[in-house]
């Protein structure tokens, strides 16, 4: 009897005991426990979203991403075998030595995280890390780190921008950055033994990464290429500061190329020689057009019916205007030119006489329409307007200016769009960069879904304007016969303007030398515009940006298999 | 009891009392069937072991099946890890300005205008202009200039000429070196 409740005694105790404990953990802060329960073994995962591809017209990408991990050294474990390590990884990712060595024995005191090498690609880096477990070397480990690549270098660099550390620095990376980020995932699950092996049935949860959706754009990435590398040997040629040229789809508004020469290498931004060629020049930088807005002027004038291209002029060999006299290009007599021949030898004098027929007020409505003054929106960052003075502010000096393309800025895209408003039989399609729509950072949506057409001038003014365009490749009656791509009709624009110093003090003495034009001239499919601004090498808009015209019209005519069209040429008198 | 079966015990009581008396129910007995115990504990045991093992032998397997999915999702990490750098292999070997390069090395030019051929007549539509290899690109950017610091202008020493006149060059040569060792 005895021995029983001094068992039943001992069995009390024991229990009082478990309850006193019971009443600690779950009584007391409980919630600690938990959550050190859980942390215990707990695995957390994030899960990065993948970036959104840009890709161009075709749906080959311009920039994409790809699975990236980044190796990191915890010095404790790495700093004894240091020299082995560093030699073994140096070797296999192409990391420097000393660099490596560094950092496996730590940069600090006490460090236990060190970069070695980051977005390595995660095949290499998972194979070196097998091998330098299998050697016996501990302290490397591997985190999820992607690398964007640009499969073409400097093809479109320019607008597709490039990628920092960790977050976008320009172009469609940093202005379409919403669309193309994703919103990154996690996944938590009990794991035994740290080895990412999942405890089952215990509680685990999936928050599914959402990639970033692709950004298509309207770049042929060879065409784009093409483009470049005619550009950039005519800039070369000519020892030029810089150039731009676009390729625009005369129906469509299409961009198609839009190069900038310089430029750079997205995969190596930083070892660009100038950050201006890091941003697109051609849309930042305005510059004063010359006489490619010669046409404009004169389709204007047709169109109000205040002007026709067999209109006889009769052109002093200079002009004398209120501030200043207004001279050409070429020393002449006193010639006896047709607008067509004002447009085939641009002659300012013939122009402004021309133009006299337009107020200010009238003149800038018209140039308005064609687009110079505002911004295309077509999705570059840092857009200029240009500057274009309204109408009723506009001295009758400036608009004599202004109507043969000085005293007035304009960016490459203003202006191509511009001149492929007379290609497409006078309505201006608003040019895009973006396939369907997106929406920048400003919050301004840009694409061919939301492209405009307006009618400028009459289908009859824009093909007479087209019949005067032809006579400037004219070997005979025109300026820049270099600017014809053998086979085909070629409509087009030599210009050759004063640049302003960067200063804005007037005038620096260099130029800014251009060509705009459309082929077929009967039926038009593609718009080039060339710009090439300060040549230090002697030549006008036909010698230097004529050729260029050629080479890049001629390709993106076999490119896009349109046939000559077997069309007359234009017989139109350039003098009388 | 209803008062018509009264009637009928009361008869055979006074007919046979002894009898009745000595047939009086008496509680009998229950017969306690003593089932055998061993083949229920077995069962029991049986069922009880079967669900510990097979509880067992379903975690092991829901284990085995966890470690199998953490190294095959490793596995597919990696395969689609290795996809996607063969495909970036491939993009870089698209890259036009190597195919470009590539295409010039084997003697190809872009020409300055296509020609287009008919399949249907034979005949042909364009001009047709050779490719020449003036035609052919500058693919490969020119070379950077120098920058001045790395090519600083000759230092040029101007020694008045000591030697006599009547040595021959290479005697000059070679008693000028060693007079600017001198110095």
């Amino acid at each position: 009897m005895m021995r029983l409740r001094i068992g039943f005694v001992l069995i009390a105790m024991v229990l009082s005991f478990f309850g006193a404990r019971l009443v600690q953990l779950q009584g007391i802060d409980p919630e600690s426990y938990a959550v050190r329960a859980a942390a215990e073994g707990a695995v957390r995962i994030p899960l990065p979203a993948e970036r959104g591809d840009i890709l161009d017209r075709n749906g080959i990408p311009l920039a994409d991403s790809i699975k990236g991990t980044m190796v990191i050294a915890d010095p404790v474990l790495t700093a004894d075998r240091a020299p082995e390590i560093a030699r073994l990884l140096s070797e296999r990712l192409s990391v420097d030595y000393f660099r490596t060595l560094t950092a496996l024995r730590g940069r600090k005191e006490g460090s236990r995280y060190e970069y070695v090498a980051r977005r390595v690609p995660s095949t290499l880096a998972s194979d070196t890390l097998a091998e330098l477990e299998e050697a016996g070397y501990e302290g490397i480990s591997l985190e999820d780190d992607p690398i964007r690549d640009y499969p073409a270098d400097d093809v479109a660099a320019n607008l597709v921008g490039y990628m920092g550390t960790d977050e976008p620095l320009g172009g469609f990376e940093r202005t379409f950055d919403k669309q193309l980020a994703g919103v990154d995932g996690e996944a938590t699950w009990q794991s035994n033994s740290g080895k990412g092996v999942r405890i089952p049935l215990q509680e685990s949860t999936l928050t599914a990464a959402k990639d970033g959706a692709p950004l298509r754009t309207t770049i042929d990435r060879d065409l784009q290429w093409f483009t470049q590398k005619v550009l950039a040997e005519a800039v070369q040629q000519y020892r030029a500061e810089s150039g731009a040229a676009v390729v625009m789809d005369t129906r469509t508004g299409e961009i198609l190329a839009l190069a900038d020469v310089p430029t750079f290498d997205a995969n190596e931004p930083a070892e660009v020689a100038d950050e201006g060629d890091l941003g697109a020049r051609s849309m930042s930088e305005t510059y004063e057009p010359g006489s490619v807005a010669k046409v404009l002027t004169a389709a204007a004038l047709i169109d109000a019916g205040k002007a026709f291209p067999r209109q006889r002029f009769r052109v002093p060999p200079n002009l004398a205007r209120q501030d200043r006299v207004i001279g050409d290009w070429f020393d002449h007599g006193t010639i006896r030119l047709t607008l067509a021949g004002i447009i085939a030898q641009s002659s300012n004098i013939g122009t402004v006489l021309a133009a006299d027929a337009f107020t200010p007020v009238q003149l800038v409505d018209y140039l308005q329409r064609f687009g110079l003054g505002q911004r295309t929106d077509i999705g570059v960052r840092g857009e200029t307007p240009g500057i274009l003075t309204p109408g009723e502010a506009m001295t009758s000096q400036t608009k004599d200016r202004v109507a043969f393309g000085q005293s007035l800025s304009v960016n490459v895209a203003q202006m191509a769009a511009a001149v492929n408003t007379i290609a497409n039989g006078g309505v201006r399609v608003s040019p895009s960069l973006i396939a369907g729509s997106a929406v920048t950072d400003d919050g301004v949506t840009v694409g061919t879904d939301v492209a405009t057409r307006t009618r400028v001038v009459s289908k009859r003014a824009a093909r007479a304007t087209a019949k005067m365009m032809e006579k400037v490749v004219d070997p005979e009656d025109g300026v820049a016969p270099g600017a014809q791509v053998p086979g085909y009709l070629v409509a087009g624009k030599t210009g050759t303007a004063q640049r302003v110093a960067p200063d804005g003090t007037g005038y620096d003495g260099s130029t800014s030398v251009s060509f705009g034009g459309f082929a077929p001239a009967d039926d038009p499919r593609f718009t080039v515009y060339v710009v090439v601004h300060a040549p230090r090498v002697d030549g006008g808009g036909g010698s230097i940006t004529g050729p260029v015209f050629s080479r890049i019209m001629g390709y993106v005519l076999g490119r896009y298999g349109v046939e000559p069209t077997n069309g007359k040429p234009s017989r139109l008198p350039v003098e009388w | 009891m209803s008062s018509p079966a009264l009637q009928p015990r009361a008869r055979v009581t006074r007919i046979a009392q002894e009898a009745v008396d000595r047939a009086r129910l008496t509680v009998v007995p229950r017969v306690r069937t003593r089932a055998p115990r061993v083949p229920f504990v077995t069962l029991v045991s049986l069922v009880l072991v079967g669900g510990i093992v097979g509880l067992l032998l379903f975690n092991t397997s829901m284990q085995q099946a966890s470690f199998a999915a953490s190294s095959l999702e490793a596995q597919a990490d990696a395969l689609a890890a290795r996809e996607q750098t063969l495909r970036m292999e491939l993009d870089e070997l698209r890259n036009p300005q190597r195919v470009a390069e590539e295409a010039q090395r084997m003697g190809m030019v872009i020409p300055a205008a296509p020609v287009f051929l008919d399949l249907e007549t034979g005949r042909t539509s364009g001009v047709r202009t050779p490719a020449t290899r003036e035609d052919a690109l500058h693919l490969l950017p020119p070379d950077p200039i120098m920058p001045a610091v790395l090519a600083p202008k000759p230092t040029v020493v101007e020694v008045p000429a000591t030697t006599p006149a009547t040595d021959d060059a290479s005697a000059a040569g070679t008693g000028t070196s060693r007079k600017n060792r001198d110095r």
